[in-house]
């Protein structure tokens, strides 16, 4: 079986990964074995599970289901992208208090997940969240805190102290 | 809560200590490790029969790609490992084997027949697509109902009627027919076969360590100890103490992980003889098709009740689907039994009998996935209150309650004689039906059923939840090599700092916060100088590990004993220190004070220093240097927390579908350490019991065949299915145990599959609809209402 390999060059988190690849390599893979980014997590690799959702220009994709080669010259966004070294963003600040994770494999994708619809929808009802949440599984939390934690962060980040209670 | 109970940290929502790593994408899970350049992955071939010779396996073209270290089959790894054999002393269990690969006959899809060791993961995936075997395909039992009956081929020669359980038990005296039971219900209830479904699949890493003939075995596991004398035991010539397992994060658990498996054998024996690092990550098909079952239990059930609703004889008949081996370490006694023992509930019922069937098939083992026996024992009996309710014409909730044992009543010992110590039956049940507003929806409910098109209904589900097991309870369910016991270490550092190694290991249940409230209040420490340590059989003292709702019950039992000890030597010592009686001094958080002498103190980090000889204090005669004590928890036969769920659901006739509309639940998990993560267990179960009631199910044809081995067929719940669950607590703590907790990791889901399928039945009630089998997919349900309509 010939392996092919070809050049990709990604920009992750605003840094230029380039390696030689076999054109089959998943995104995902080249996100966690190529940029070393452990963040990003594999639950199904067929594309339903959500835990690996990065943003790819802005927009939430299933980093399971695309190539590497295929996205070349992308910009990637992951998990480890959202944190300072001394705060947590918003939307993870939000998910702490909120106990919205347990063990923490499928976090990473509903804060992604999460990025994107706020930043199209500043103040989204319970049901807009549940609907933007639906392409992420989570076994562990029965989402409940997960919606909390999405609405607290909203208010969070219109400066709407309030709300955080 | 009452005061006594929360003084200190336990009872707190204190935030998560795992969080902000997990939150940062920190967390490093078993594939985020770093491994060497020259690891070796592992691909499995998995059998495509359900049951078949193996002929021949021609691995020529696999060993000739690049990349391709060696194909390994079942008589290659037979010189290394032993077959795994569960060892249960139960009279009517059939011990058998199962090689870690297959030799000679497969036996279940998916069993692993050869194993590929290559230079990377793809390349392992292509060469296990170019192994050949020939088989030879053999008759397949796959279906529970037939695989028992004379003339169904037979999964293990020596298991007739592959019937490789059996039990049967009377009350002393059991009346079938007693004169007070003037009515009598027959019924069946069937589940579907559903699995734990971690997000987060299994894998293994096992890495040669210095001395080259040790390893330290990284897993996704919840039992660490467990499966370090597992591999002891079954690689051929390997010392447990060469052997080093530690578990990494883990991305959830529920009992999943709790099983040994035959790939983890198979890494650690390849590393210990290779001397490579050897990792094994397995895909969501694999994930599927090989880590264990659940459910697939038919119960016969047979109630005789008198004309006010009181249950005088119950019977049961049980059949529960083992798959195709006995897993390590529960084996496939775990659910009959536990569905046997456990279906009596928080009723007085006196009158009982039953018999109890494991039956062997050619399909993936059965194992103890969250809840183990419950959901399905809970959906009979609480199926058969209803049933009684509305032959008689009486609400299904009085019906409960006047079967229910009553406050005075406790403690009370059970048919099967397990004794439940403390309990809020009664007063659970009342709570939830105020909370769901249960009079106000049995008055509106002939209205509101088609008001918008759909059947509404409620369904309760009032239960006992069996945690914390100890040795005793392990013993009489056979399981012998079960131990039942965990343990603590803690230590105070010579700088005061608190160290605390526990032998549980943590899959999402918080551990590293909870058990610092514990530890904190057992030796009297500022919760801020705690550290947990635990998952690491070279760190941890041994124990039973993470399972059936046992850390909080036997973890925290064991801090409270091992903080005890080391609290009373602070006290000798503060004593000496401030010339006081050890019995006046009081300790709390991080201070050591004379009784009613406020300002009369010394620190933990100045007792440290005495203790530790490093100041010119001196010891008090006869004490010892250091500052740290062990000790061991083993509860009772069991610790029996309790809970009522109770909800709402609409079903619309046109699709079949179910909506929860409103879901309560009263959960009595006696003293709560930290309330945010008990809501958190509750809610994370009813959503795994919603899914079980209404979606998930592993479905095999007849040829054995599993027809969803993937998520997009094998329905999970998502955000847009779950109701907002309210939940209120009840605090009875355990009098029989250490520190009055009860366990939490299943109540949530065990309360919530029969409350949805009995409101679903509560709802179809008026068609003559009978709901007795779950999940209730839609095209399910549509086909019943159908039936009943004849639309
Ligand atoms: S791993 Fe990509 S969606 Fe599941
Ligand atoms: S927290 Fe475990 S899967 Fe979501």
């Amino acid at each position: 079986m010939a392996r092919e390999r070809v050049e990709v060059s990604l920009t992750i988190n605003g840094r230029t990964y380039r390696d030689r690849v076999e054109s089959r390599l998943l995104l995902c893979d080249f996100i966690r074995h190529v940029a070393g980014l452990k963040g990003t997590h594999v639950g199904c690799e067929h594309g339903v599970c959500g835990a690996c959702t990065v943003l790819i220009d802005g927009r939430t994709a299933r980093s399971c289901l695309h190539f590497a080669a295929a996205v070349e010259g992308s910009a990637i966004t992951t998990v480890e992208s959202l944190a300072t070294e001394a705060a947590l963003h918003p939307i993870q600040q939000a998910f702490h208090e909120s106990h919205a994770l347990q063990c923490g494999y499928c976090t990473p994708g509903f804060l992604l997940t999460t990025v994107e619809l706020l930043g199209r929808n500043a103040a989204p009802t319970t049901e807009e969240i549940r609907q933007a949440l639906t392409n992420n599984m989570c076994r562990c939390t029965g989402y409940a805190n997960i919606v909390k934690a999405v609405g607290v962060a909203a208010a969070a980040m219109r400066g709407d102290g309030a709300a955080k209670a | 809560m009452t005061e006594a109970l929360h003084t200190g940290y336990i009872g707190r929502d204190i935030l998560r200590r795992e969080d902000s790593y997990l939150l940062r994408g920190q967390g490093k899970f078993v594939d985020d490790l770093p491994e060497p350049r020259d690891t070796i992955y592992l691909g499995f071939v998995m059998s495509p029969y359900a049951h078949a010779r193996i002929r021949s396996i021609d691995a020529s073209r696999a060993r000739a790609l690049d990349g391709v270290i060696d194909v390994l089959t079942g008589e290659d790894l037979a010189e290394l490992t032993d077959p795994i054999v569960t060892e249960i002393d139960f009279p009517g269990y059939i011990r058998h084997g199962r090689p870690v690969l297959a030799l000679g006959k497969v036996r279940f899809v998916g069993e692993q027949v050869a194993v590929v060791l290559a230079e990377d993961r793809y390349i392992a995936q292509d060469a296990v697509d170019l192994v050949e075997v020939e088989y030879e395909p053999l008759p397949v039992a796959a279906d529970l109902e037939t695989a028992h009956l004379d003339g169904a081929p037979q999964v293990h020669d020596h298991i007739p009627n592959n019937t490789i359980f059996s039990a049967r038990f009377e009350t002393k005296g059991f009346d079938p027919a007693p004169a007070a039971a003037t009515h009598s219900i027959r019924e069946r209830f069937r589940s579907g076969r559903v699995a734990g479904v971690p997000l987060e699949p299994r894998g293994c890493l096992a890495m040669p360590d210095h001395t080259a003939d040790a390893i330290v075995f990284y897993s996704s596991t919840q039992v660490p100890h467990i499966l370090r004398t597992a591999l002891g035991k079954h690689i051929k010539g390997a010392s447990e103490s060469k052997i080093r397992v530690i578990v990494p994060e883990v991305g959830g658990g529920f009992g999943t992980k709790a099983q040994i498996y035959t790939e983890e054998v198979v890494a650690a024996a390849l590393a210990l003889k290779l001397r490579r690092a050897v990792k094994w990550i397995q895909d969501r098909r694999e994930e599927l098709l090989t880590s264990i079952h659940a459910r697939d239990h038919l119960y016969e059930v047979e109630a005789g009740f008198d004309g006010q609703g009181v249950i005088h004889m119950l019977r049961v008949r049980l059949h529960t689907n083992a798959g195709a081996y006995s897993s390590l370490p529960f084996g496939c006694t775990l659910e009959p039994t536990g569905g046997a023992r456990m279906i009596v509930g928080p009723y007085r019922i006196r009158n009982y009998a039953y018999q109890a069937y494991a039956i062997a098939t050619h399909t993936c083992p059965s194992g103890a996935y969250r809840g183990v026996a419950q959901p399905t024992c809970f959906l009979t009996i609480e199926g058969v209150m209803d049933r009684i309710g509305r032959q008689l014409g009486i609400d299904p909730a009085e019906v409960r309650l006047r079967n229910m044992i009553q406050p005075e009543e406790m403690p009370w010992v059970n048919a099967v004689g397990v004794r439940y110590d403390t309990g809020s039956y009664v007063a659970s049940l009342k709570r939830a039906m105020e909370m769901i507003g249960y009079a106000g929806f049995r008055a509106r409910q002939p209205a509101d059923r088609l008001a918008d098109g759909k059947y509404r209904g409620i369904g309760i589900c009032s239960f006992t939840e069996i945690s914390g097991t100890g040795a005793p309870g392990w013993r009489a369910r056979g399981l012998i090599r079960m131990p039942g016991f965990d343990s603590a270490l803690i230590k105070i550092e010579p700088t005061g700092k608190v160290t605390a190694y526990i032998s549980h290991a943590n899959a999402g249940q918080a551990h590293y916060t909870t058990f610092a409230q514990v530890v904190a209040d057992a030796v009297g420490a500022d919760i801020a100088d705690v550290t947990i340590v635990e998952g690491d059989t070279g760190a941890t003292p041994y124990g039973t590990n993470t399972f059936a709702s046992r850390s909080a019950v036997t973890g925290g039992g064991a801090i409270l004993r091992a903080g005890r000890k080391v609290r009373e030597k602070m006290r000798r010592i503060a004593g000496q220190m401030l010339e006081a009686a050890a019995d006046d001094i009081e300790i709390r958080e991080g201070w050591a004070e004379v009784r009613g002498v406020p300002g009369m103190r010394v620190s933990l980090t100045q007792i440290a220093e005495t203790a530790y000889s490093m100041n010119n204090l001196g010891l008090p005669p006869g004490e010892d240097y250091g500052l740290e004590a062990s000790d061991f928890y083993d509860p009772p036969l069991a610790t029996m927390a309790n809970a009522v769920h109770i909800c709402t659901v609409a079903v619309d006739p046109e699709d079949g579908r179910v909506k929860v509309e409103n879901h309560v639940v009263v959960h009595d998990c006696g003293r709560v350490i930290n309330p945010v993560i008990v809501d958190g267990q509750v809610q994370g179960g009813a959503a795994q019991g919603l899914g079980e009631a209404l979606m998930e199910e592993l479905v095999y044809d007849r040829e054995g065949q599993l027809q969803n081995a993937n998520l997009l067929d094998y329905l999970l719940p998502t955000a847009l299915d779950m109701p907002d669950i309210r939940i209120e607590h009840i605090e009875s703590p355990t009098i029989d145990g250490e520190g009055g907790f009860k366990g939490v990791g299943e109540g949530g889901l065990i309360g919530a599959v029969p409350a949805i399928a009995n409101a679903v039945a509560d709802a179809l009630a008026p068609l003559g609809c009978n709901v007795n089998r779950i999940p209730l997919r839609p095209s399910y349900v549509l086909g019943l209402i159908r039936a009943a309509t004849g639309r």
